[in-house]
C-alpha cells in the first residue's frame, strides 16, 4: 500500500496556481495586478480612506520561461498601511484573511490570492513580493521581501529595513516581479481591468502608466466612500436545513422562540404565528434548543420555509448606486448617452443579491459592427476570463435586444458601439472557480440581471427611437430632393409633355412630399417629447428618484443623464486626462 | 366573376396603355394629388382556380404604391425602367432582365449625376420593378420584350414540324425528324411558332429530367414511337410551359408527365407546368398546359413495379421542407383544393404520411439488364390508363 502523506495548503497552491488565476503568462500579470488592487481598496474602505492607487505594469527584462517577460507591477495606495508583524502573514500565508465567511460584500474573501501572486513571483523569479509599508503610527517605513514558505504555510521575511518614505503618512506599496506577458486590451487586458474598476468604483482616484503608454490620471468623481455594511443575521430562507441546525445549537438555552427572534433577521412575532399556521407544533416553541429533537428540526425548518417572509436585510448588500455609476461612466470617454438601473436587493439561491447595470454608448468608443463590449463585475470586481459561461453573459444573450433597437444574432451579445456595464453584489457570490472568473448561472440569478437589464433596454429603446425618428427626417427630405425631379422627368419623357406642365407637376411634387417631411419631423417632435418626459420623470444625474419600473412593475431606481448634464459633471468632478507625469 | 380568357397584347396596346397610366400620374402631380400605382398581386392568396379554365389566376388583390416619401424613389425607378422597355417595345429591341440592369446602369452613368439617386446596386432591385411594370400592366415580360435566358425543353420527334415567325415576318420551318438525337429547344415566345405533325402523332412526354429524357431517346423511344419526347430540367421555365401549351393546343394531343414521386415534384413542377405559378398569375394562361396528365411515378406503381425507394431522412432539409410546404398547400393552394385534382392532392397525402420519395430513374432498377425496360413500363402504363 501506498503511503500516505498530508501537504500544506501552501504546497497543494503551489501545484495547482492555475485554480487561482495562474493558469497563463499572461493571466499572472493580470491576476496580480488585481489582488494587488482588491486589497488596497478594501483596506481603504474598512478605514474609510478615499482611496488613491497608483500603479506601474512595465516589462524590465526577460522571464525565466519560454516567450515569456519578465514583469514589474507596483501598486501602491494610501490605506491605513499594515504593523511589520502581520506583512508576512497578509502576503506569505494561505487563507490567513480578515474576510473568510464573514459575509460582507469585500472585494476579497479568502485570503488566497495575493499569497499565490507571492508564490508565482517565488517560482517563476526566485524572489517573492516586496512590500512597503507604513502606519500613521509609525514614523518611518517598513520595506520588507517576503516569501512564502511553502512546506509550512507561513510567510518568510528575507529581508527588512526601516525606510523613509517622503511624505507619506501611511499606505502600502506592493511590487511583484513575475514572469509573464502584457495584454492590455480586451475582454482579459489590463487596462480593460483598470478602466472597470474605475467604473464601479468612483470614489477612486487611479493613476497607472501601463508599458509604453503614458501615464493616466482618472480622478475620482464621489467623495463618498462606501462603507462595507457589516454582516446582518442570516434570514431563514438563505439557510439549508444542516445550516439551520448548526446554527441553533450556538443558542442551546434559549427557547425556540427567542431563537428564532433573535438569532435571525426579518421573523418577528407575526413571522412566528405564520410558522404555527404552516405546520410549527405550538408545544416546541417554549422547548429550549438542546431539548429539541432531531426530527422536530426538520418540521420547524420545513414549516419556515412554507412561510413568506421580508425579503433579507439590504443592509449586507452593498451596491454602487446609480449617481455613483452616473458620474463615473463619463470618466471612461466621451457618453453619447445613458442609462443605469439598480435593482432592489433580492434573494437568488438563498442569498441576498443587487444587480445594477450601466448601458452608455460612447461617441468614441467601440464599432457599430462589432459586439457591444461587456464588463461583469462581481462585489465591484471586473471578471475577465470565461465569459461564455457566465452568468451576466447568459442573461445578456437571453433578452431580445433587437425590440430595443439594436441588432442582434439569436442567443448572442448584441451589436453596436456601447458598454453594458453590469454588476452583481453579494455577500456569497458563487463563483465557478477559485480564481473568481465567473458567476455560476443559476436560473434565478438569470432572471434577476434580464429584468434589470430590461429595465435599461427600455430606457435605450427611447433614444435609439428618437435617433431613428431623425433619421428618417434626414432620409425623407433627401428623398424629395433626389427622386422628385427624376419621376417628373420620366413622366414627362414618356407622354412627351410641355415645359408648363412639367413645372406645375414639381410644384405639386414639392406639396405632396414637403407635407410627408411635415409628418416625419412631428413624429421627430413627439419622440423628442416622450424622451424629455422621462427624464424629467426619472431626474437627473445628480438628483435620483425613485419609479416605478416599466419592466415588471417592481420599485427600482433608475438614473439617466443627459447628455449635457453628463457632460458638465463630468466636466466639474472628472478629468480623465492623459499627461505625462514623473513619478 | 366569369374569368374570361386573356388575348395577347400588342405592342402598340402596352404602350398606349403605359403612356395613359404616365399621364394620368402627371396629372395628379399638377392638382397636388398623390398618384397611385396598381399592380395584380401575385401571390398565392390573391389566386383562384377553376378546375374548367384549369390554371391558376389572379383575384382582386393588388399591390398599391401611393406617391410618399416612402415611395418615391420606387415609382421615380418605375418610370425611368418603364421608358426603357417601351423604347424597346418600339423599336422591337430584346433583351434579358440582366441586360437591362446594365442598360439602366448605362444611362444612370451617362447623366453625370442627375440620375445617380436611382442607380440600382443590386439586378435583384431592377428586376424587382419589371416585375412591378409587367403586372402593373398585366402584360407578359415577353410582351416588353424582355427575354428570360431559355432553360429547358430540349425536344425530339420525329413527326413534328416547327414554323417560326421572325421579328421581320419571315418564316422559319424546322423538321424536328431532321435532327438526329440533337434536340430543339422552344424560344420563350410560344406566339411565334406554329406546329404541324408530318404523321400521326400519339402522345407527348415531359420527363422531369433532362438527362433521362435523352437516355430514351438514345435507346429508341422517338424511333419506336410516334411522339414527343421533351425534357422539363426541374421546375419548368416559361419557355417549357408555353411550348406545352402549344403543343396541347396546336396539336390536340395527350401530354404525359413523368418525375419524381415527391412532395417538391408535384407542388412545384407538376403544378406549375399544368397550371401555372402563383408568381406568374398574369401570364398562366399562355405559360400552362392544364391537360397535362401525371404518368407518375404513382404510389401504386412503387409496388406494381417493385420500385427502388428511400424514407425521407431528418438530415435531408430541403425534401422535409418540401414535405412541410406540402401540408401548407393542400390548406392554401386552390389547384390542389379543387375537387378536380383530388388524387393529386391524396399523391401529397401519402407522401406527407409515408415520408417516402421514389425517383423516375428507379425504372432502371426494374430489369437493369434491359435498357429499354423503362420505356415499357411507360407505354404499359399510358396503355393502362395507369395516370391521374
Amino acid at each position: 500500500m501506498s503511503k500516505i502523506t498530508s501537504s500544506s495548503t501552501a504546497e497543494y497552491f503551489a501545484k495547482n496556481l492555475q485554480q487561482v488565476g495562474f493558469s497563463s503568462p499572461t493571466k499572472a500579470v493580470l491576476t496580480t495586478l488585481k489582488e494587488a488592487v482588491d486589497n488596497s481598496l478594501d483596506a481603504c474602505e474598512e478605514n474609510q480612506i478615499a482611496p488613491e492607487i497608483t500603479v506601474i505594469i512595465e516589462k524590465i527584462g526577460k522571464g525565466g520561461g519560454r516567450n515569456t517577460d519578465l514583469i514589474r507591477i507596483y501598486v501602491e495606495d494610501n490605506g491605513p498601511g499594515l504593523k511589520p508583524e502581520i506583512v508576512p502573514k497578509v502576503f506569505g500565508e494561505y487563507l490567513a484573511s480578515s474576510k473568510f465567511g464573514r459575509g460582507q460584500c469585500s472585494r476579497g474573501q479568502q485570503g488566497i490570492g495575493i499569497s499565490a501572486a507571492t508564490t508565482w513571483a517565488q517560482l517563476t523569479n526566485a524572489a517573492g513580493v516586496t512590500v512597503k509599508s507604513k502606519t500613521s503610527a509609525m514614523r518611518k517605513a517598513v520595506e520588507m521581501k517576503i516569501d512564502v514558505d511553502i512546506k509550512g504555510n507561513k510567510g518568510l521575511v528575507k529581508a527588512k529595513d526601516t525606510i523613509d518614505w517622503k511624505d507619506k503618512k501611511h499606505g502600502t506599496a506592493t511590487e511583484f516581479k513575475i514572469d509573464g506577458r502584457l495584454q492590455l486590451n480586451g475582454d482579459g487586458g489590463l487596462l480593460t481591468y483598470l478602466e472597470g474598476t474605475a467604473l464601479v468604483n468612483p470614489h477612486l482616484t487611479l493613476n497607472y502608466k501601463v508599458h509604453e503608454n503614458d501615464w493616466v490620471n482618472i480622478e475620482r468623481v464621489s467623495d463618498k466612500i462606501p462603507s462595507v455594511p457589516p454582516p446582518t443575521l442570516p434570514h431563514p430562507h438563505t439557510m439549508k436545513l444542516g445550516e439551520f441546525m448548526t446554527h441553533a445549537l450556538l443558542y442551546g438555552n434559549l427557547t425556540l422562540k427567542k431563537f428564532l427572534r433573535t438569532a435571525f433577521s426579518r421573523v418577528s412575532d407575526a413571522s412566528i404565528q405564520g410558522f404555527t399556521k404552516s405546520g410549527l407544533k405550538k408545544s416546541l416553541l417554549p422547548l429550549t434548543m438542546n431539548k429539541i429533537k432531531q426530527q422536530d428540526f426538520k418540521a420547524i425548518f420545513h414549516a419556515i420555509q412554507e412561510t413568506d417572509l421580508m425579503n433579507p436585510s439590504t443592509a449586507s448588500v452593498l451596491t454602487v448606486g446609480e449617481e455613483g455609476l452616473a458620474n463615473s461612466i463619463n470618466r471612461l470617454g466621451e457618453v453619447d448617452f445613458f442609462s443605469v438601473v439598480t435593482r432592489k436587493p433580492k434573494i437568488c439561491d438563498f442569498k441576498p443579491v443587487v444587480v445594477e447595470v450601466a448601458i452608455a454608448r460612447f461617441l468614441n468608443r467601440g464599432r457599430e459592427d462589432d459586439s457591444i463590449q461587456l464588463l461583469r463585475f462581481a462585489n465591484r470586481v471586473p471578471l475577465q476570463f470565461d465569459k461564455s459561461s457566465c452568468a451576466i453573459t447568459r442573461a445578456v444573450e437571453s433578452v431580445n435586444w433587437k425590440s430595443y433597437g439594436l441588432s442582434q444574432s439569436k442567443n448572442s451579445l448584441p451589436q453596436g458601439s456601447f458598454v453594458f456595464a453590469i454588476s452583481v453584489t453579494s455577500p456569497f457570490i458563487k463563483f465557478k472557480n477559485a480564481s473568481k472568473e465567473t458567476i455560476d448561472s443559476s436560473d434565478e440569478l438569470i432572471e434577476e440581471i434580464r429584468r434589470a437589464l430590461m429595465q435599461a433596454g427600455q430606457k435605450l429603446s427611447r433614444h435609439i427611437k428618437r435617433e431613428a425618428r431623425a433619421a428618417d427626417l434626414e432620409r425623407k427630405k433627401a428623398y424629395i430632393e433626389k427622386f422628385g425631379p427624376i419621376l417628373v422627368e420620366g413622366l414627362v419623357g414618356i407622354i412627351g409633355a410641355s415645359d408648363a406642365r412639367k413645372k406645375k407637376a414639381i410644384k405639386g411634387l414639392d406639396v405632396i412630399l414637403g407635407k410627408d417631411a411635415d409628418s416625419a419631423e412631428a413624429a421627430l417632435n413627439k419622440a423628442q417629447e416622450r424622451l424629455d418626459k422621462l427624464k424629467a420623470k426619472e431626474g437627473t444625474a445628480t438628483g435620483s428618484n425613485e419609479n416605478k419600473s416599466e419592466a415588471d412593475g417592481e420599485d427600482t431606481k433608475v438614473v439617466e443623464v443627459k447628455k449635457a448634464s453628463a457632460k458638465k459633471t463630468a466636466k466639474k468632478k472628472s478629468k480623465k486626462k492623459t499627461s505625462k507625469k514623473k513619478k | 366573376m366569369a374569368i374570361q380568357k386573356r388575348k395577347a397584347k400588342t405592342g402598340v396596346e402596352i404602350t398606349k396603355k403605359a403612356k395613359e397610366l404616365c399621364n394620368k400620374m402627371l396629372k395628379d402631380l399638377e392638382a397636388s394629388q398623390r398618384p397611385v400605382l396598381e399592380a395584380v398581386r401575385c401571390s398565392l392568396d390573391n389566386a383562384n382556380y377553376d378546375s374548367k379554365l384549369g390554371y391558376l389566376t389572379p383575384g382582386e388583390k393588388l399591390v398599391r404604391s401611393e406617391l410618399n416619401v416612402s415611395s418615391v424613389q420606387k415609382l421615380a425607378r418605375t418610370v425611368f425602367l418603364l421608358e426603357i422597355l417601351l423604347r424597346n417595345v418600339e423599336s422591337g429591341a430584346v433583351n434579358t432582365k440582366r441586360e437591362l440592369y446594365y442598360i439602366a446602369k448605362g444611362l444612370v452613368k451617362g447623366s453625370g449625376e442627375s440620375l445617380k439617386p436611382i442607380d440600382f446596386e443590386e439586378q435583384t432591385e431592377s428586376d424587382s420593378i419589371i416585375d412591378f411594370i409587367t403586372d402593373m400592366l398585366r402584360a407578359y415580360r415577353e410582351e416588353m420584350n424582355c427575354f428570360a435566358n431559355d432553360r429547358g425543353g430540349q425536344t425530339y420527334s420525329k413527326q413534328l414540324e416547327v414554323t417560326e415567325t421572325l421579328p421581320d415576318g419571315s418564316k422559319a420551318v424546322i423538321d424536328l425528324g431532321q435532327l438526329g438525337t440533337t434536340p430543339f429547344q422552344p424560344k420563350n415566345k410560344p406566339q411565334s411558332l406554329s406546329l404541324r405533325a408530318k404523321k400521326r402523332i400519339d402522345f407527348c412526354l415531359v420527363v422531369e429530367s433532362e438527362g433521362t429524357a435523352n437516355t430514351l431517346v438514345s435507346n429508341g423511344f422517338t424511333q419506336r414511337n410516334n411522339c414527343i419526347l421533351m425534357g422539363a430540367q426541374g421546375v419548368p421555365s416559361n419557355g417549357v410551359r408555353g411550348w406545352c401549351k402549344l403543343i396541347q393546343d396546336q396539336l390536340k394531343i395527350p401530354i404525359y408527365f413523368f418525375g419524381d414521386l415527391d412532395a417538391y415534384t408535384m407542388q412545384n413542377i407538376f403544378r406549375t407546368l399544368k397550371a401555372g405559378s402563383a408568381a406568374s398569375l398574369v401570364r398562366n394562361s399562355d405559360f400552362s398546359a392544364p391537360e397535362v396528365r401525371f404518368l407518375g411515378v404513382l404510389p401504386e406503381d412503387i409496388k406494381k413495379y417493385d420500385l427502388y425507394y428511400y424514407e425521407v431522412k431528418d438530415k435531408d432539409a430541403s425534401e422535409l421542407r418540401a414535405l412541410k410546404k406540402a401540408k401548407d398547400v393542400l390548406n392554401n393552394d386552390p389547384f390542389f383544393k379543387d375537387k378536380k385534382n383530388k388524387k393529386l392532392s391524396q399523391i401529397l397525402h401519402f407522401l406527407i404520411k409515408n415520408k417516402i420519395r421514389c425517383e423516375q430513374q428507379a425504372l432502371f432498377s426494374v430489369d437493369p439488364k434491359d435498357p429499354i425496360m423503362p420505356e415499357k413500363i411507360i407505354l404499359q402504363k399510358i396503355k393502362e390508363g395507369s395516370y391521374i
